[in-house]
């Protein structure tokens, strides 16, 4: 191969990153005719955290990294708009938001914030939505999370979420979690049903989990524009294709996964409670004052925010069209 | 090419380069020679990010503690208490060494801080009653590695750490192991008493003694139960255990023993900050190790090679207690574990072996390590205090290291030994 | 022999204030963090209210007392090492090797510093902390998050400490080589022995 594109991506073989990136590899290396090869390092091998793997990205020794919000937030804060609860109604909804401009629209912003450094090529899923899970009892309304202590990230804006739905944040660095879980420490926790079932969390206790889908767990691909720019334009409509192919394979990956994950989490003791569209209403109405931290402290909030309001309502009318279409 | 890394560490090793500067220099001069350059940069943020880690915390902590335990007089409360105890047996000063070692490794996770703290008090002691230096060296030495294995413990933080397990399940898992290399060494002295010609303590301390020596030393003993109670209780996380401990040992030195004056303080909190800087960049460094390790291919390699020995589990397991004791003769329990036991633990899980019974058996066997030379902290610490000849101390040790052997076949082949009480405790299935 | 000596106790002395310095600090450092992490028990078992900054803070604090203290445990020798070999060799020769060695820990130290200080001024420095913050204004009503180059400041500052300890502990032993051992001023040896064992 002419060139070889570093691929890493923090988590394991069994996640939805590395189905997406196997996508990738095969789709690049085959369209290309051997000219791209695609290497792949799935774990902590060449950098650890978001900080230490953008840095990675833009100073050239990786090439393509993924990300949560959480892991650029440090550098790209607005990206956290994903993380408000509540703003998309599903994952057709989410899926129309992620093809369409509001990716182009951030990927000109976290250009423009890293020198043209950082590109962001396309925002899949990984793990689905987070749910609210806990070892005490089954929640219905925000009124039984009164008091709760649910484990967020440090990160201010979960913090927020956790309280506005008057739980008590707890922050707990991810490897104390399990432990934590065990002994009370904290009592839940908002995560995909897969990354519960891969941590074993139901073996700490783990026990209620309600189906509320508060924010969807974006995938954010990005790519060194150095890189990048030093393809030739047949190259890179390659790699664009890939990472298309990509988006899709990782859209789909978490709907399959989940399937197991829930018949475990059943197996091992667990109860879903599916909440209603009403006591789902409520619980958004309660995380109303997120929306207004989001706009006032986070750099660019307002912006972004309404940015991608007006990117939900425009794909909530176009699947609505096509449902009413196909219906017919 | 790259996986020429591990012979040139061991060259580096032998010929007397710190093993922090080691880890980095082997795989970076690799690396350059291999023109990837910019691939140096990741050892550099692999050593960063490998020490900005939560859970590692504990290692700072539970070294402060141990430090401020020492400097407010809690270890001789402890001998006092052993010496209430048993002090009247054959050879009590022998059995009260052992005995306070144990009870020593409940308020700190470091053998080395268990030689220097009991020794220097100990072996003074035991050679004004007419015991041998050579034995009351052998003695200490023996029974300081209890101090790792019972909890608190730095290795077990540290396996933790490495290999993503519950700190808690392997604090639990070490007491039954602890106790019986306690007890396996009480034994030794009991045999050695004759060809000894150990003394006998002159009497049996009455109740009142007893009951005075108990009071004096309840508060210190209080720690592991503070320490467990409040993990198993939910009221903290094993690494914030570790700054209870530390604020609680401040606590009673400082107002309940008023052994700690306040002048003290500065000096304690720079003798355990050094202490734990250079544990933490030999963390950071060993990371960045691993990092290369695994470009290179080496582990799967290893696994395959050792694998191919045989695919009995019983079998691979006795084999590999000999590589680690062979290990454990030239590098120290830290190093030895953060380098092995990525290499090592997926092979014997992959066979059904607990993770945490595996875990057990590796710290056991390179804590015992500490023993033996040439590489050996224990021995070198115990010859400083007891200013006799490292190889005098390693021979003098010998039969009780047999003793220690004899318990790590036991604790490899009976896994319920260590899993027992973590699993009453629910932290393993 | 003479400048060698000389230049040997002006940066032995420089090292020395330096490092002193770095020890009361990270002497300092430790003890925030026993205190920061006791308040959030205090907060979240206590009074059912935890704290969002307590983990970052003391990471933080962790990372600067290992900067500031590695360099002063590398001067009096505390990195533990094998000398069992070296011991064995004659005294010019286990010199010899012993100056060799240090050669290449400056190396290796000196790559450091390069890294270590553009990793401080880099894009990575740019993040902001997730959760700690200082206040920027005197009645405490703004506050900024800081830079995750604080941070990284902290080891690119303990290798170039080292790497100025390195440089000293050469001079040293060439002084040594040339036959001027008694004529260097002594350093405080350590008295712990250290390891996590
Ligand atoms: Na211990
Ligand atoms: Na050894």
């Amino acid at each position: 191969a002419d060139i070889t594109l570093r691929a890493t991506a923090n988590s394991n073989e069994n996640d939805e990153d590395y189905d997406g990136l196997v996508v990738f590899k095969n789709y690049v290396e085959n369209a290309s005719n051997g000219a791209i090869a695609v290497e792949l390092f799935i774990g902590t091998q060449l950098c650890a955290t978001g900080e230490e793997c953008l840095q990675g990205v833009a100073g050239g020794s990786i090439d393509i990294y993924i990300s949560t919000s959480g892991g650029a937030a440090g550098i790209f804060p607005y990206i956290q708009v994903l993380d408000l609860p509540y703003l998309m109604s599903d994952d057709r909804v989410a899926e129309e938001v992620l093809k369409g401009d509001f990716t182009r629209e951030l990927r000109a912003k976290a250009l423009a914030d890293s020198d043209n450094k950082i590109r962001l090529m396309t925002i899949g899923n990984t793990g689905g939505w987070r749910n609210y899970a806990n070892t005490s009892k089954t929640i219905k309304s925000p009124g039984d999370l009164k008091g709760l202590k649910m484990r967020t990230v440090p990160a201010a804006l979960p913090q927020q979420v956790a309280t506005a739905v008057g739980a008590a944040p707890t922050p707990v660095p991810w490897p104390e979690l399990f432990t934590a879980l065990q002994t009370g420490v904290v009592e839940g926790t908002a995560n995909g049903i897969t990354d519960i079932m891969n941590m074993k969390f139901t073996d700490a206790g783990l026990k209620y989990l309600t189906l509320d889908g508060h924010s969807y767990m974006g995938a954010f691909w990005w790519m060194s524009e150095d890189t990048f720019q030093g393809l030739s334009e047949d190259q890179r409509k390659i790699v664009v294709d890939g990472f298309a192919a990509l988006q899709q394979a990782t859209f789909a990956s978490p709907k399959r996964k989940e399937i197991a994950a829930y018949q475990e989490f059943l197996k091992a003791g667990g109860e879903i409670y599916v909440p209603t569209p009403e006591e789902k209403a409520v619980f958004k109405d309660a995380v109303a004052p997120v929306f207004d931290w989001f706009k006032t402290e986070v750099p660019g909030g307002t912006e972004v925010f309404d940015m991608f309001n007006a990117a939900v309502a425009s794909a909530q009318e176009a699947v609505d069209a096509e449902r009413a279409a196909d219906l017919k | 090419m790259l996986s020429l890394f591990l012979p040139l560490f061991l060259v580096f090793l032998m010929l007397g380069l710190p093993i922090v500067f080691g880890l980095v220099a082997a795989p970076a001069l690799l690396l350059w020679w291999n023109g990837q350059e910019r691939d140096i940069v990741l050892l550099y943020r692999n050593i960063y990010n490998g020490m900005d880690s939560f859970p590692l915390m504990a290692i700072p902590f539970f070294m402060l503690a141990g430090e401020l335990m020492n400097r407010a007089g809690i270890t001789l409360r402890l001998v006092e208490f052993a010496q209430a105890v048993i002090g009247h047996l054959r050879g009590g000063l022998a059995h009260v060494n052992i005995l306070s070692s144990m009870l020593f490794a409940g308020l700190s996770g470091s053998a080395v801080a268990d030689v220097s703290a009991l020794g220097s008090m100990l072996i003074p002691a035991m050679e004004k009653q007419g015991y041998s230096t050579r034995f009351a060296a052998a003695v200490t030495a023996a029974s300081s590695i209890i101090g790792p294995i019972i909890p608190p413990s730095g290795i077990m933080i540290i396996y933790a750490y490495v290999m993503g397990e519950s700190v808690a399940a392997l604090f639990l898992a070490g007491i039954v192991p602890g106790v019986m290399i306690g007890g396996s060494l009480m034994l030794i002295v009991r045999l050695l008493a004759d060809k000894e010609n150990l003394p006998q303590a002159t009497r049996r301390a009455t109740w009142g003694e007893r009951g005075k020596a108990s009071l004096n030393a309840f508060w210190p003993l209080m720690t592991p139960v503070i320490i467990m109670g409040g993990i198993l209780g939910g009221v903290f996380t094993p690494t914030e255990a570790s700054a209870v401990a530390a604020g609680y040992a401040l606590l009673i030195g400082l107002f309940v023993l008023r052994s700690l004056k306040l002048k003290d303080i500065p000096d304690v909190f720079m003798r355990s900050g050094l202490t734990s800087a250079v544990v933490l960049l030999l963390v950071g460094a060993a990371m960045a190790f691993k990092t290369v390790a695994s470009l290179s291919h080496t582990p799967e390699l290893l696994a395959e090679i050792i694998l191919g020995l045989s695919d009995n589990p019983l079998v691979l397991l006795f084999l590999i207690n000999i590589l680690l004791f062979i290990v454990g003769m030239f590098l120290d329990a830290g190093p030895a574990i953060i380098i092995l036991g990525p290499i090592l633990g997926p092979i014997f899980l992959s066979m059904g072996i607990d993770p945490v019974h595996f875990a057990i058996v590796m710290a056991v066997n390179l804590t015992v390590g500490l023993l033996t030379p040439p590489m050996g902290l224990v021995l070198f610490v115990t010859s400083s205090v007891s200013r006799l000849r490292v190889e005098t101390v390693a021979r003098a040790t010998f039969p009780f290291l047999l003793a220690e052997i004899a318990v790590i076949f036991l604790i490899t082949y009976f896994p319920a030994l260590s899993l027992t009480i973590p699993r009453l405790a629910g932290f393993v299935e | 022999m003479t400048l060698l000596l000389a230049l040997a106790r002006v940066l032995g002395a420089l090292n020395a204030a330096a490092l002193t310095l770095g020890r009361w600090l990270g002497a300092a450092c430790i003890g925030a963090m026993v205190v920061i992490i006791l308040v959030q028990v205090l907060f979240r078992y206590g009074l059912g209210n935890a704290l969002p900054w307590t983990e970052e803070a003391a990471r933080f604090l962790m990372l600067w007392m290992t900067g500031l203290m590695a360099p002063t445990a590398f001067r009096r020798g505390g990195f533990v090492s094998v000398d069992m070999v070296v011991s064995m060799l004659p005294r010019a020769a286990a010199g010899l090797v012993s100056l060799l060695l240090l050669c290449l820990v400056a190396l290796v130290l000196w790559k450091g510093v390069l890294i270590g200080w553009s990793e401080v001024t880099g894009f990575g420095g740019r993040f902001t902390m997730a959760a700690i913050k200082v206040p920027v204004s005197l009645d405490l009503s703004k506050w900024m998050s800081i830079p995750r180059s604080w941070m990284l400041a902290s080891l690119a500052i303990g290798v170039t400490a080292m790497f100025s300890v390195c440089l000293e502990l050469i001079l040293r032993a060439l002084v040594v080589l040339t036959g001027g051992r008694d004529r260097l001023p002594p350093i405080a040896l350590t008295h712990t022995t250290l390891g996590a064992e």
